[in-house]
């Protein structure tokens, strides 16, 4: 008993000096998948972009793909676009999961099971499925429209095809790893802290921004910075429900290089896109390695 | 229960990396022997057609012969696998690709330099003499089936469909929110569309467009007129400058109501209409004065296919007069081969439609046209 206390205050490389090779050996074969099949593709598709052909045959370093994005209206627009779609979907997963969470968390009835599965079916229904059957549903005389005007409510405006039409769709598809992440969180509130803080009188609005959300702060962070790098890239679901222009930068990219043929400025805006989602692989990172810390000093 | 973790976590390791070896050798293994590997750009339709009748009859007449009939997933799905094709080409690998269905072979660049597709002109096929020479468009694809874009509308609502492309934009302007196409590089009716628009700004003059005559300099002016013309009706489209996602979307626009007509193609409409998806009053027309841009759907084989033979055996087949007949009463297409190799009762039947070309547009404008089209027709940048 002595030992595992005396154990613990030690640092990790320390309690475990011969695991270290075996360790690296563990990661040996994934870090040697990523790096060839992905960092080294990634990279060399990076160095394409600034190490080009000039006119007279040549290869030198040029900027010019990326002053023509950031010159280009169009382009920007389009980025902007993503920018705009991927906050408002990510805005509204938190609003709506975060109460599904919560509940989830103290209820103790059998709905609540009922809740969860519900929540989590997104996630066994295939996109191009849900996309038809969005159109069908919320498209113009769809379902909801028929429904709508039985009880009297007119003069209803389909989202399909507006920038409204991928929000609700990725909103569909996001939301059952956004639910998971946040009842993960959740689950790991202490319950006395809770009654603890019910004893003295705390309102339920104040236990929720006192207590709750800073003890779910790191799985708020995870979740938005993942969200982030998936919503951000989504071709299908804006190609299929948004409007024509400004496209998203995923059916942009796609369009870029697959129909106007022209691999060099696709590679460019994939690069944008990709330092972009740095920044929110880096919060996510940084939270991450946050926790890790505090675990270690715990 | 330290220790006990360890255990698993390394039981687990032995097992993740056992079937990742088994991943990696697998997609390293050569494609099955006599396994046709066979993707498809178009639609459904079309392979079920090639389910029904192509399959069953090659299958029949080559024993230990299996056509993998495989759903490409889109234009830029199929670029992909060209690509594949094209790198397997570089490392004289198996792509484990047999057959290319209704794809150019002028994507990835550089593939036709490289001698990536089989050249039909010199494969020595059987039924090659028979082929319509107005519908081979290069000697690395070689076309199987025409279909043509119509006119796809509500017969309640429009008792007499327009007859030229005039009425046309006239009916649309009357219309407004009645009328819907899908973008150009989504669906291949939107790309139609815009291609008779441009036909029609430039005088209909077929010969000014060809495989190799493209240049920015040359299209300029072209496209211009194209743009004013495209600008000018976009107001009047569904949701005041709206365009669907594809062809099937624009089908459903037509079946819900929400539109009076749009533009599809014509074996997609009869396919609709026989299963009963869209009213029962929709009705399909053809432009008089000159129809809609068509085209004939190909097949490429890649040089270095591990069946090239067979699927240039198959190849050879789909052009037979037998399979003909079946594209025009199955799939409600149009005969790649002369009309006068067909079956005397078919070319009687289809006399009238034996008459009408269908016009076709070179696909090395298109990347420079769908995107002109993005910018300057679908955004709103230019209007403010």
């Amino acid at each position: 008993m002595a030992d595992t206390l005396q154990g613990s205050t030690v640092t990790p490389s320390k309690a475990v000096p011969k695991g270290r090779p075996y360790g690296l050996l563990f990661i040996a074969l994934p870090v040697a998948l990523i790096v060839s099949f992905l960092f080294f593709p990634a990279l060399k598709s990076i160095f394409g972009t600034i190490w080009v052909k000039q006119p007279d045959g040549s290869y030198g370093v040029s900027i010019a793909t990326y002053q023509f994005f950031f010159s280009d209206a169009y382009s920007l627009a389009n980025l902007a676009q993503t920018l705009w779609t991927t906050v408002v979907t990510m805005v509204m997963l938190i609003a709506v999961n975060l109460p599904i969470a919560i509940y989830l968390r103290f209820s103790k009835s059998k709905l609540a099971i009922f809740v969860q599965v519900l929540a989590l079916f997104p996630m066994f229904v295939p996109g191009i499925i849900i996309v038809y059957a969005l159109i069908r549903y919320m498209g113009p005389n769809g379902l909801l429209q028929t429904l709508l005007e039985a009880v009297g409510i007119f003069g209803f405006q389909s989202p399909y095809l507006t920038p409204w039409g991928p929000v609700i769709g990725m909103l569909w598809d996001a939301m059952p790893f956004t639910l998971l992440v946040l009842t993960a969180g959740m689950s790991a509130i202490p319950t006395s802290a809770i009654e603890a803080a019910e004893d003295v009188g705390a309102s339920p609005m104040r236990i929720l921004f006192s207590i709750i959300l800073p003890q779910i702060k790191n799985s708020l962070l995870v979740v938005t910075s993942l969200n982030f790098l998936g919503l951000f890239g989504q071709a299908f679901m804006p190609f299929m429900l948004g409007p024509t222009s400004p496209e998203m930068m995923g059916p942009f990219m796609l369009r870029t290089f697959s129909s106007v043929r022209d691999p060099l400025q696709a590679a460019t805006q994939a690069t944008i896109v990709f330092a972009l989602c740095s920044l929110a692989g880096l919060a996510y990172v940084r939270s991450i390695a946050r926790r890790r810390a505090q675990e270690v000093v715990k | 229960m330290n220790l006990k973790r360890r255990d698993f976590l390394r039981g687990s390791a032995a097992v993740g990396f056992g079937g990742l070896t088994a991943g990696l050798l697998g997609s390293t293994a050569q494609a099955a022997p006599g396994t046709l590997d066979i993707f498809f750009n178009s639609d459904t339709n079309v392979v079920e057609f090639w389910a029904a009748a192509i399959k069953p009859a090659f299958e029949a007449a080559n024993p230990g012969v299996t056509l993998n009939l495989v759903s490409g997933g889109g234009g830029a799905a199929m670029g992909a696998l060209s690509e594949r094709a094209f790198a397997a080409l570089q490392t004289k690998t198996d792509p484990q690709v047999d057959m290319m269905e209704a794809i150019g072979p002028y994507s990835p660049v550089g593939a036709i330099e490289a001698g990536l597709w089989v050249d039909f002109s010199t494969t020595g096929l059987a039924n090659i003499g028979k082929l319509n020479p107005a519908v081979i468009n290069n000697k690395w694809s070689l076309p199987y089936r025409g279909s043509q874009v119509v006119m796809m509308y509500n017969g309640a609502k429009v008792p007499t469909p327009p007859k030229t492309f005039e009425e046309l934009v006239a009916w649309i302007k009357a219309n407004p929110g009645q009328f819907a196409y899908a973008r150009p590089d989504l669906g291949d009716s939107g790309a139609c569309f815009i291609e008779r628009a441009l036909q029609e700004v430039t005088g209909r003059n077929e010969a000014l467009f060809t495989n190799e005559n493209y240049s920015d300099d040359y299209a300029a002016p072209m496209f211009e007129k194209l743009w004013v013309l495209l600008k000018d009706i976009a107001p009047s489209l569904y949701k005041g400058g709206e365009y669907t996602g594809g062809n099937t979307p624009s089908i459903q626009l037509l079946a819900s109501g929400a539109i009076s007509m749009t533009i599809a193609w014509s074996d997609m409409a009869l396919t609709a209409m026989n299963e009963g998806v869209v009213p029962d009053t929709t009705a399909l027309a053809q432009l008089q004065d000159m129809a809609f841009i068509g085209g004939y759907s190909a097949v490429l084989v890649p040089t270095v296919a591990a069946n090239k033979d067979l699927a240039i055996k198959l190849s050879d087949f789909l052009i037979s007069t037998d399979i003909q007949g079946k594209v025009v009463t199955d799939l409600g297409g149009f005969p790649a081969i002369n009309w006068s190799e067909m079956p005397a009762e078919l070319a009687a039947k289809f006399a009238n439609v034996a008459a009408t070309s269908i016009p076709s547009f070179p696909g090395p404008w298109e990347a420079h046209l769908f995107d002109g089209w993005y910018r300057n027709v679908a955004s709103n940048l230019t209007q403010g």
